[in-house]
């Protein structure tokens, strides 16, 4: 069964664009045929902290669905890459694109943190 | 004598945010310190879920450069 996953790339920002676009292919390729795949290029910005000699990098966040069997070849050609600084891959099934929470849920976890509070007294 | 603190209401609870989002770094700062700890729920006032949703996050956030480890001790 397919899952949902997201992932962050960070290029090493000397690259060039196509560079990048070419390695991304390549990485999304060895995915089988991804199914609902969107890209977002956040494109360079500053590193928190210098990664070796590097001070900034080039984000990408990818969401794709995929056979978990196919994910330990796809992250060893990421691991392999020289040009991926840093990478991130989580499974994305409940984030984000939940609806907000309702009435009802907000009212029970504030009667939680009440209950939780009482045993603290 | 009431040895409670005055209750906080969480930051996330009351803006319905589900999932702390991990690349979301503007709003991760406001709960790191200045040396880039990670802010206690007792001084921030976050529920405890959102808490633990909360640590993780700002750990990956971290990981991928998006927020400092340590932060204001240079050199």
């Amino acid at each position: 069964m397919p899952r949902q996953y997201e992932a962050v790339y960070v290029f090493d920002s000397t690259l060039e664009d196509a560079a990048i676009n070419e390695k991304l292919g390549r990485f999304h390729g060895l995915l089988g045929n991804p199914g609902d795949m969107s890209l977002n290029h956040w494109g360079r910005r500053p590193l928190a902290y210098p990664i070796g000699r590097r001070e900034t990098g080039y984000y990408v966040i990818a969401r794709f669905g995929a056979e978990p069997t196919v994910l330990p070849e796809y992250e060893r050609a990421i691991k392999l890459d020289d040009a991926v600084v840093r990478h991130l891959i989580t499974l994305f099934e409940h984030e984000l694109g939940a609806p907000a929470m309702s009435e009802e849920e907000l009212a029970l976890a504030n009667r939680r943190r009440d209950d939780d509070d009482e045993d603290e007294e | 004598m009431n040895m409670r603190r005055p209750q906080k209401t969480c930051p996330f609870c009351e803006s319905r945010v589900r999932f702390v989002d991990y690349k979301d770094e503007r709003t991760l700062g406001r709960f790191i310190t200045d040396h880039g700890k990670i802010l206690p729920s007792r001084l921030s006032g976050v529920c405890a879920r959102h808490q633990r949703q909360l640590s993780g996050a700002i750990k990956r956030a971290r990981y991928l450069a998006l927020i400092p480890y340590i932060r204001g001790l240079q050199g």
